[in-house]
């Protein structure tokens, strides 16, 4: 029962992380999940995958640069903490 | 008298989104004199004869004592010095008051601890015996959903909240009656109910956003409604410390069900709303899947009641 406030916040930085690594170009596209091969008509049900793809790019751009910061932070705090 | 409570911010966080066909029953109670009042205003001749007294007292202070720190205080620059620092502290205090509504929504969140005990006795028995009631919505006047003390369907965090500390509690009388308990494991119980609750709260909403349902369920509703397992949780494992397993599993098993129907019946009308509306039996693709979203929703709360308690009894 350790699942405390501090390992979801390890998980969940984890988690954006492996987010943001998805790269557009080289694997993206390759699977069909290219945020150019998303936009169906104008139907009035987006769809699951494309709901998805839109949440994976809009993570990648905005979180961009916040990760850079938080990555940072938990580097030197494990550096230092263990 | 009472003040009306500006906030035509909270208005649009209820009205946004909702479905044309929502029921909008007109209330006349007779109790509720001010639709935005949530609570009984009785602060204003107290605190003026307080905020009176107080100033008096201090003021009289330094005059009337005959130690040296009087004629220091009686001296014409500390008193300005004094007044303007007691400028100083009502000038944050101002700052504060109006900023702190950006970081934590302070009023939305007093709908939802305007409760009385009426409503907190009638709530607790929805929640154990939720099979008679037979109207789920919630009220609406005037386009705001009406505060839960005039409403029982209304969700709260009264409830949640109390719950919660009380579970930690009875975590802790749990562990001590097995001579396990140590001060840190209750910080460690009450950090891990939390991040449970948070991790439901996510995917719940992310899978809500990726299956594009419109609802008017708030952040704060879902962590109300989340927050009430804890409510038969706390009744398990007090039962398993008086009567062993067994009373442990019947309570458990019949809260269990109890939430479960409880949940169905009022996620049913929130992620539900058009279908439930009408009183149609659920049908087509979309409807469908939403009824997967409500039924997977309420069945994990039986899931997460055994896995946060059965470590407790033994």
């Amino acid at each position: 029962m350790a699942f405390t406030l501090y390992s979801l916040l390890q998980a969940a930085l984890l988690c954006v992380n492996a987010i943001a690594v998805l790269h557009e170009e080289r694997f993206l596209k390759n699977i069909g999940w290219g945020t150019d091969q998303g936009i169906g008509g104008f139907g009035e049900e987006p769809g699951i995958k494309s709901q998805l793809m839109n949440l994976i790019r809009s993570v990648r751009t905005v979180m961009r640069v916040p990760l850079i910061i938080v990555n940072s932070i938990a580097i030197v705090l494990l550096l230092l903490f263990g | 008298r009472g003040h009306e409570i500006e906030d035509p911010e909270f208005r649009g966080v209820h009205s946004a989104g909702m479905p044309a066909s929502k029921r909008r029953i007109p209330v006349s109670q007779p109790g509720m004199a001010d639709p935005h009042q949530l609570f009984d205003d009785t602060s204003s001749a107290q605190s003026r004869g307080y905020g009176a007294q107080r100033a008096a007292g201090g003021l009289g202070y330094p005059a009337s004592s005959a130690s040296p720190q009087a004629a220091f205080l009686a001296d014409p620059v500390s008193n300005m010095a004094m007044a303007y620092g007691s400028s100083l502290a009502a000038h944050g205090k101002e700052l504060v008051d109006k900023n702190i509504d950006r970081f934590i929504p302070v009023t939305k969140l007093k709908y939802y601890f305007a409760v009385d005990t009426m409503y907190v006795g009638k709530k607790l028995g929805l929640l154990v015996f939720p099979y008679l009631h037979q109207d789920w919505e919630v009220q609406y006047q005037q386009d705001t959903p009406v505060a839960p003390r005039f409403d029982v369907n209304a969700p709260d965090l009264y409830i949640p909240a109390m719950a919660f500390i009380t579970y930690i509690l009875v975590a802790g009388l749990a562990l001590g009656t097995q001579d396990r308990f140590s001060p840190d494991l209750l910080g460690l119980q009450a950090s891990s109910a939390l991040a449970w609750l948070a991790l439901e709260v996510l995917a719940i909403l992310l899978s809500l956003y990726l299956v594009t349902i419109n609802t008017d369920l708030t952040t704060i509703d879902l962590v109300a409604f989340l927050g009430y397992k804890y409510v038969g949780m706390i009744g398990g494992v007090l039962m398993g410390l008086l009567f062993g397993k067994t009373g442990y599993y019947l309570v458990l098993g019949w809260c269990c069900v109890s939430i479960f129907v409880f949940m169905i019946r009022t996620l049913r009308l929130k992620i539900l709303a058009e279908a439930a509306a009408e009183g149609v039996p659920v049908r087509g693709a979309r409807n469908q899947l939403r009824m997967y979203l409500t039924m997977a929703v309420a069945a994990a709360q039986p899931l997460f009641m055994y896995w946060l308690t059965f470590h407790l009894v033994r």
